[in-house]
């Protein structure tokens, strides 16, 4: 294939524009049949300073077009990622940035301190809403304030790049938007999970242990179709989107609507090869329209 | 581990109770141990794959045997010989067979019996004596299939063999015990031989280790994955009480 793929999302040169999601492709080493040419970049799953078990089950639960879980950040804390999996990473051609999570915005800046000059930690992604933890998580990135406030914590501990991964669960997403690339943050994924609930008929209770979950695969993309654009309008730094995507149109779409990137998540359960489908079916669309490279795909987005 | 598309080789409905579809995949058949799974992708179909444990691998041929329950299994059971499907494995930690047994007994409930022909073939390899024990809620429900040098068959109802749980029926002095059906009847299989082998059931989200999402509680504490390090456990080892014990399938359209 002769389109050139490649593309900036702010200082981190990605060969392709498809990054696997966090939360979705472990630590990189778990996925099998791992097609890695097609890997722009991965973000890896949601670390915390200390290890976490996570929640009881039933942690997941399938609905029309979707799913929803309530992992709650499982993890074996930082130090174990520095052992276990950076040196790794450091081997890879791609790059992988690290999810990081925390109850307080010190914890955030502590654990960017702690993987900062770490070898094969290219990047931070901060999460600031994930719906499935207790303390903090989504807390930070409904608040414009605290979104700030986290991710100045985080800037002011790496010159590494930052992305920072915005909740849907907000009633105007360019606010945090604004706020997060005035704290310095160099990129925004747009979005997490929506907060959603099932309820069990056989015994009148949430079919989650944690009651609620995260909302993601198809049944959000139109959604996250558009508060992606309505960040991508809000700010200069390249948005990257992520919502339910799971194919090449799919993620032409978020493309098209402003975003520098896009992340596959949800699909790589049900298709490990979906990341590397997803790439080559956009390579095709460009070539298809007789486009040389990602770059001349027209874009749809007016600015504010 | 494989992804392979494979096309269906041949459905039965041994009983009103339950079908079986085998499907033509010599690469996952020649590998697959009793206890291993496959996922199963269903184009159109949910957003998900379905784990089944593979209930035979004969002349290349996957089988697995389900009830439909819900919108996975009812789009299994509209599938024809020669359809396509994308099969993943096999997948998860096998049963194991210890040097110093003698003879195993295969205690199943209801669909528990999914990973039993295999085990008796298995165990049969490993030069054991065999004790196929199986239950069901009545004798409509019972398998259809047994395997092994004898055979006990209990029911809760007492319309067929012991009236009263299959693990109430299993004989003392077997050796090795390997255990399936519904999480409650295999907590109380953890109550009896704490050394047990059971396969649990859970939710699974990817089948692969990497989601998380079929979280199985440790009475050492924590959660590991039902379908990497599972979905074989030392029955003690599970913590039974935090291990939910009823599973409805219901996704919807």
């Amino acid at each position: 294939m002769s389109v050139d793929m490649a593309v900036d999302v702010g200082e981190l040169n990605l060969r392709g524009p498809v990054v696997a999601a966090s939360g979705t492709f472990g630590y990189g080493t778990e996925v099998p049949l791992l097609e890695r040419r097609a890997l722009g970049a991965i973000v890896s799953k949601g670390i915390f300073l200390r290890p976490r078990i996570g929640n009881p089950p039933p942690r997941i639960v399938e609905t029309p077009s979707g799913m929803l879980n309530a992992i709650g950040l499982q993890g074996p804390g930082v130090e174990a990622l520095i052992r276990d999996y950076c040196p790794q990473w450091a081997a890879w051609d791609f790059p992988v940035l690290v999810n990081i999570n925390g109850e307080s915005a010190v914890e955030y800046g502590e654990l960017a301190a702690r993987l900062d000059g770490v070898p094969g930690v290219a990047g931070f992604e901060i999460n600031v809403s994930c719906p499935n933890v207790e303390q903090g998580g989504m807390y930070f990135g409904n608040d414009p304030r605290a979104a700030a406030e986290v991710t100045a914590a985080v800037r002011r501990r790496t010159r590494l790049p930052i992305w920072v991964k915005l909740t849907p669960m907000v009633s105007d997403i360019a606010v945090i938007a604004r706020a997060c690339e005035s704290a310095g943050a160099d990129g925004l994924s747009a979005v997490n999970t929506f907060v959603g609930m099932s309820i069990d008929l056989h015994t009148y209770r949430p079919r989650l242990a944690f009651r609620t979950g995260g909302l993601s695969g198809p049944a959000i993309r139109p959604m996250a179709v558009h508060l992606a654009h309505q960040a991508a309008r809000a700010v200069r730094i390249p948005v990257i989107g992520v919502g339910g995507i799971v194919s090449a149109d799919d993620a032409l779409e978020f493309l098209v609507a402003g975003c520098a990137a896009v992340q596959v998540g949800t699909a790589t359960f049900a298709d490990p090869r979906a990341i590397a489908r997803v790439h080559d079916g956009i390579a095709a669309h460009l070539e298809a329209r007789g486009l040389s490279s990602l770059a001349e795909l027209p874009r749809y987005l007016p600015r504010d | 581990m494989l992804e392979l598309t494979a096309i269906v080789a041949e459905v039965r409905h041994p009983t009103a109770h339950y079908r079986v579809i085998g499907f033509h995949a010599p690469a996952i058949a020649e590998p697959v141990r009793a206890g291993q799974f496959v996922n199963v992708l269903l184009r159109p179909g949910p957003l998900l794959r379905r784990p089944f444990s593979v209930y035979s691998a004969v002349g290349g041929v996957v089988e697995i045997i389900y009830r439909p329950v819900g919108e996975g299994t009812a789009l299994l059971a509209d599938l024809k010989e020669g359809d396509r499907v994308s099969l993943l494995g096999p997948l998860g930690r096998p049963f194991e067979f210890h040097p110093d047994w003698d003879s195993v007994a295969l205690v199943s409930g209801g669909l528990g019996v999914a990973p039993m022909l295999l085990a008796a073939r298995d165990a049969r390899d490993a030069g054991l004596r065999v004790t196929w024990v199986h239950g069901a809620r009545t004798v409509t429900e019972l398998s259809p299939e047994s395997a092994g040098d004898r055979s006990v068959i209990a029911t809760d109802d007492g319309s067929a063999g012991h009236h009263g749980s299959a693990v109430a029926a299993v004989p003392d002095g077997v050796g090795g015990v390997l255990a399936c059906g519904p999480n409650r009847m295999l907590a109380a299989v953890a109550a009896r031989w704490p050394d047990a082998q059971v396969a649990v059931e859970t939710y699974m989200g990817c089948g692969t280790g990497v989601c998380l999402g079929c979280a199985v509680p440790l009475r050492a504490g924590g959660y590991d994955r039902a379908c990497k390090e599972g979905p074989v456990y030392r029955a003690a080892d599970v913590d039974w009480e935090a291990l939910p014990s009823h599973l409805h399938y219901a996704a919807g359209a």
